[in-house]
């Protein structure tokens, strides 16, 4: 193996501008890209890219911007020597330039967002603890003011709150799936340690049989006013994820976006932020236009287990015939499909709007997610029938 | 192109696998740097062949562990032989061996049940491959708990103790992207996506696998599918469609597609009430012509 140590060079460098480029490239991957480099013929060039390719990696959606990259990085000189030599790197490394944006500038409501996300792991409640959260008579208040009209330095609070409910909520379902002494399904192998003198199995010992659990699908709509609802009914989802075999979301306003991967893990802050990032304030959303897409691409995501749920005013540009096909499509595949519209909590409020009128007649459920105790009435309607 | 790489290739093709450079170099470098293969792709692009013809290349077992919702250790690693150990303590009534001796009776390897993980981990001689199908049906908890057995190759039994793989298996993932997969199982696997195979490739595919097929229904039969899965449909048909369709068609005998033998069989191709609907209006706005005619 020829200059073993101008490849790794050449990797490791190569690894630091996929970096850039947003593609999360561990240590350990560039060894791997190194000893693939090995075993392939580095005259090759298409060859050296698959290789690199194949390693490197991860989704099919970083294929492109590596393909960039790779474009930049590697050049090939057919006229030069054996083996490495062969394969050089160009002095200008690929700047990759749409994706490494520098942070904007916190905004107050992404700090709000980050205050209420930080409290998540914080300690255990005791067993008997009931639903309310403690000392929140005298702040009964809050719970039925709507999110839109509280003052900006009291949004961390009502964040707060907002986490601190779904917590209650989710700790109260998981107490309910605990194994019990009758029902479910016989553990044998405790039963056969149990009874290991008696000769036979007289004790059973049982075990919860594994409930298959709900799964969650949002679209939320980010456009004008709805981004802030959006804002507080993902906050209180995601709390609340665990009671849920899982939790897909997508946001809407020109065009849908799906956002759970950035809402997994420490990112989930980013993703918050996102959501104001695809706001657009140019007014009307094409509902029907992304539940289409959503039916089209991600449909796949919704059967019978699933609840889907829409977050929106109903404020539809489109062609309320689409959203009717499309409503009706997304109800044929999936177990119940919820319509959160924050008006509703306006008690003049009637569904009038065309859009609304075409959907309403396809929605298992319609409620509002204005205000704190509207999203804790939700909890209640978040299971198959 | 490396000489081992053209004959993964090669050998594909004798397997009946129709390839192309991609797919052998991902097949090569899971085999020669041992690490598992992480591949992706629309549902019948034929993902799972990729294990089936690897293990008959190298000429060992294939272990398959078809992944669900709810899948958990007992069923994936190993599981002990209750039955069978009831038996046991009902023979051993009368002898006088003590609990202890009773119970290390019963929990010894000839009443344990190995599960597709422990047996890829346990099998003598050359490394099996082992199939990871459709993990993404599984529950991230099952995820996380096969990162485990994945970086290390061994599985600790209480009652036994620590079993490690001599020669760890091939191991191969697939994945139609029901759910998104952990980030660290995605770094611990070399990655491939598999799109819907290109015209060229297709057609080396219906002629292949469906000898009573001829080159130019061949042809069109590839160029329908390409078109159709350019149209908005609720299931795209995969690879599997193709062949099924292009074995209907042969079982008639066809030799050319017209709108009347497409009409017939079109449940071949697409399994959904709305989307063939759907189709048939294309094709009547169309005519067959737009779906066949562009033979470049």
């Amino acid at each position: 193996m020829q200059a073993p140590r101008d490849l790794m060079r050449a990797v490791l460098a190569f690894g630091g501008v996929l970096r850039t480029a947003g593609l999360p490239v561990t240590t350990p991957e560039v060894m791997d890209a190194v000893r693939a480099l090995e075993v392939v013929d580095l005259m090759d060039r298409h060859e050296v890219y698959l290789a690199l390719r194949t390693v490197l990696v991860n989704r099919m959606e970083e294929q492109p911007a590596f393909d960039r990259c790779f474009e930049a990085f590697w050049t090939y000189r057919a006229d030069e020597g054996q083996g490495l030599d062969g394969l050089i790197t160009t002095t200008q490394p690929a700047r990759a330039d749409e994706e490494h944006a520098p942070d904007s500038i916190e905004s107050a409501q992404e700090k709000q967002a980050q205050i209420a996300l930080d409290d998540w792991d914080e300690g255990e409640a005791s067993e008997d603890e009931p639903l309310e959260v403690p000392g929140l008579s005298d702040r009964e208040v809050l719970m039925e003011q709507d999110f839109s009209t509280f003052p900006a330095e009291q949004l961390d609070e009502v964040a707060r709150l907002t986490v601190l409910i779904a917590k209650r909520l989710a700790r109260r379902v998981s107490r309910r799936r605990k194994p019990t002494r009758r029902g479910g399904i016989v553990d044998l192998r405790r039963s056969m340690r149990a009874n290991l003198m008696k000769g036979e199995i007289i004790d059973l010992r049982r075990r919860a049989r594994r409930r298959r659990k709900v799964r969650l699908v949002l679209l939320c709509d980010v456009s004008g006013s709805m981004d802030l609802y959006s804002r507080f009914l993902l906050q209180f989802l995601y709390a609340l994820q665990n009671v849920f075999g899982r939790v897909e979301t997508f946001t809407f306003a020109t065009r849908l976006t799906r956002v759970s991967d950035l809402l997994r893990g420490p990112s989930y802050k980013r993703a918050l932020k996102r959501l104001t990032e695809v706001r657009d304030w140019s007014g009307g959303t094409r509902i029907g236009d992304a539940i289409r897409d959503f039916n089209q691409e991600w449909g796949h995501l919704v059967d019978r287990r699933t609840i889907v749920l829409i977050l929106s005013d109903g404020w539809d540009t489109g062609e309320p015939d689409v959203l009717a096909q499309e409503m009706l499509t997304l109800k044929r595949r999936a177990g119940r499909v919820l319509w959160l519209n924050p008006l509703l909590g306006n008690p003049s409020y009637e569904p009038l709007t065309r859009g609304m009128a075409a959907a309403l007649p396809l929605v298992d459920h319609f409620a509002a997610a204005h205000n704190l105790s509207s999203l804790r009435e939700l909890a209640t309607h978040l299971t198959l029938r | 192109m490396r000489a081992e790489i053209k004959k993964i290739q090669d050998m594909m093709e004798t397997a009946d696998y129709v390839t192309d450079p991609a797919i052998a170099m991902s097949v090569h470098l899971a085999m020669t740097l041992k690490k598992p293969l992480l591949i992706e792709g629309h549902a019948g692009v034929g993902k799972t062949e990729i294990a089936k013809v690897m293990a008959k290349m190298l000429d060992t077992s294939l272990i398959r562990l078809q992944c669900y919702e709810g899948l958990d250790a007992a069923q994936a690693l190993y599981e002990w032989n209750y039955p069978k150990q009831l038996l046991h303590i009902k023979l051993e009534e009368s002898t006088t061996h003590t609990t202890t001796e009773k119970e290390a009776a019963i929990f010894s390897p000839p009443f344990l049940i190995r599960r597709p993980l422990l047996q890829a981990i346990s099998q003598p001689g050359a490394p099996p491959v082992l199939l990871i199908d459709e993990i993404d049906r599984a529950d991230e908890e099952f995820e996380a708990f096969l990162l485990e057995v994945l970086s290390d190759f061994q599985v600790t039994i209480p009652e036994i103790g620590t079993i490690k793989a001599t020669q760890p298996p091939y191991v191969i993932l697939t994945s139609n992207r029901v759910r998104e997969l952990s980030d660290a199982l995605r770094r611990r696997c070399l990655y491939m996506w598999i799109d819907f195979p290109g015209f060229e490739k297709e057609v080396r595919i219906v002629t292949r696998k469906v000898p009573g097929v001829n080159e130019r229904l061949a042809r069109e039969i590839s160029r329908f599918m390409e078109t159709v899965r350019t149209i908005r449909l609720a299931k795209v048909p995969g690879v599997a469609e193709t062949l099924d369709w292009a074995q209907a068609l042969s079982s008639l005998h066809a030799d050319h597609l017209d709108e009347e033998l497409v009409a017939e069989t079109l449940g071949c191709v697409v399994k959904d009430a709305d989307d063939i609907k759907r189709l048939k209006r294309e094709l009547a706005s169309g005519g067959i012509g737009r779906f066949v005619a562009a033979q470049s």
